[in-house]
């Protein structure tokens, strides 16, 4: 089977076994909870992600980075447990740098959607127990189309494309409606929009959703905490630096009105 | 009929003997340090001989290509598998090769009645930091060296010695450009001796004394411009300013082209 290329496939005959399915006791909580969300803009995809994680009502950290670079081109958000959602970006950048090394072709972007589909599918029992239960976004650049791409998907591993943007999370609810009246009458479509036009309303957004949802961290300017904001284009994954979004959520974000 | 010892061992001389035979018509590979990270050579008649096996290690192989894909395959496996079992600083060359495939390639060549991998290995480590890179040979017989400035892999141990030498003249500190240049001249180097050690042998006692072998860059060249003709050079680097985890890039053509005299010209892409 190893001559495949199929990593999940190797660890799985060594006797590895991703999501647990366990009784969750009665008052037990997980850390989850979370606000991603992906849009197209000019150049390609903007994903972000707020740097919170909870326990029910206890704030377990804030410097969480829910927005994980599987390779070069690709990036996956997460929102749901955190312990499952790690684990499956290990799995995921071992699979496809064991692919690409043992068949000296990259994998193509339809079969990396398969794969973080394959591992949701493994892990449904664990997610439907409650202990591992995993809606992340997934995106990409696809060569062959020639496009940055983005996917979000269930916690049983449907896979759906987000033509113009995708959001998951605790506090997404907030945003969608945001985004969807921003896309629609905000004066440009969201693809329309210059990188820094995007970046500002990215960190709009996520304070939108820290306002309402309280599983969503905020920006500390004290503790100097940004979100987390990366770009896919066609010449990889690029990380906005926090010296950056700095002066720009000073100026564009901070109420002036 | 090996059942007593001495012809237990007169059959792995026979299996070395042969072995020596099968490596003779094949082509060196070199790999060695320069300024920003590890470059690795060789020239090929299409099949490729340089791979990435992980982060930070790239494998020259030499040798019955289905071989060395079996022996490919259970370095990547060993390699991922314990990256994400552990971590991607655990999986080192040294630790692949002397608890991983050495001892599978001993047992082989060992095994009398089976068929020994026609093999020889190199693989090359990046370092954490420069100075720190670490080179590993093994020959069929799974007995290995390591070495921290650079590795070769050829017909004989001879040969592999001169190359060596070369080496070891033309390569400290040098930029990518350089270092490219030198492989070439090295392989060059290799591939005329090998030639060489071929005619003497059939040409037997006659014209054993000969000539002794020019190393200057200018036949070193002239060499390469009549060999590569109809192959391909393949080169391969593990870039320590790569972006990212994997370090390994294969050098295009173009970029090849610019560190070579304009009138070398391998036919294959």
């Amino acid at each position: 089977m190893g001559m495949q290329g199929d990593f999940f496939q190797l660890l799985k005959e060594q006797g590895y076994q991703l999501g647990v399915a366990g009784v969750v006791g009665d008052g037990q909580e997980f850390t989850t909870a979370t606000t991603i969300l992906a849009f197209k803009y000019g150049d390609g995809v903007l994903v972000a992600g707020d740097r919170r994680a909870t326990a029910g009502n206890m704030v377990m950290y804030d410097r969480t980075d829910k927005v994980l670079e599987i390779d070069r081109h690709s990036v996956m958000a997460i929102a749901g447990v955190p312990a499952t959602a790690y684990e499956m970006v290990r799995i995921l950048e071992h699979s496809f740098k064991y692919y690409r090394r043992t068949q000296l072709q990259e994998l193509s972007f339809e079969g990396k959607l398969r794969a973080v589909s394959k591992l949701l599918k493994e892990n449904v029992a664990a997610a439907l127990a409650g202990t591992g239960a995993v809606a992340p976004i997934f995106a990409g650049y696809d060569f062959e189309q020639e496009t940055a791409k983005i996917y979000f998907y269930d916690i049983l591993g449907a896979e759906f494309e987000g033509v113009e943007y995708a959001v998951s999370g605790s506090g997404s609810p907030t945003i969608r409606g945001i985004l969807h009246y921003l896309n629609t009458w905000g004066g440009q479509p969201l693809s329309a929009m210059s990188e820094e036009q995007a970046v500002i309303q990215a960190l709009r957004l996520l304070t939108s959703a820290a306002e309402f949802d309280s599983a969503t961290g905020g920006v500390n300017r004290e503790a100097n905490l940004y979100p987390v904001i990366k770009f896919i284009t066609a010449s990889g994954v690029r990380t906005m630096p926090d010296r950056q979004l700095k002066p720009l959520f000073e100026t564009k974000v901070v109420r002036h009105v | 009929m090996y059942e007593e010892p001495y012809k237990w061992v007169e059959a792995v001389g026979n299996r070395r003997h042969y072995l020596d035979e099968q490596f003779k018509q094949g082509s060196p590979v070199v790999a060695l340090p320069y300024d920003a990270g590890i470059l690795l050579l060789t020239v090929s008649k299409g099949t490729p001989k340089l791979y990435e096996i992980y982060d930070r290690l790239a494998l020259g192989g030499m040798g019955h290509p289905a071989d060395l894909e079996k022996l490919r395959f259970s370095l990547l496996e060993m390699a991922h598998v314990e990256g994400f079992n552990r971590s991607p600083s655990d999986v080192t060359g040294s630790r692949m090769v002397k608890y991983g495939i050495a001892p599978v390639i001993k047992q082989a060549f060992e095994e009398v009645f089976k068929a020994p991998f026609i093999v020889k290995i190199l693989l090359a480590e990046l370092g954490q930091k420069t100075g720190k890179d670490s080179f590993l040979v093994i020959n069929y017989d799974g007995t290995f060296d390591e070495s921290t400035h650079g590795a070769v892999l050829a017909a004989s141990k001879a040969i592999e010695q001169e190359m060596m030498t070369y080496l070891r003249e033309h390569s400290s500190g040098v930029s990518l450009e350089q270092a490219a240049g030198t492989a070439l001249r090295a392989w060059a180097l290799g591939e005329l001796a090998q030639r060489r050690a071929g005619e003497e042998a059939t040409e037997g006692e006659r014209d054993a004394v000969g000539s002794p072998m020019a190393t200057d860059d200018a036949s070193l060249y002239t060499h390469l411009r009549e060999t590569v003709r109809e192959k391909t050079i393949e080169c391969a680097l593990l870039d320590r300013n790569q972006q990212g985890s994997s370090k390994y890039r294969s050098l295009t053509s173009e970029e090849l082209g610019r560190f070579l005299p304009k009138d070398i010209k391998p036919s294959l892409p």
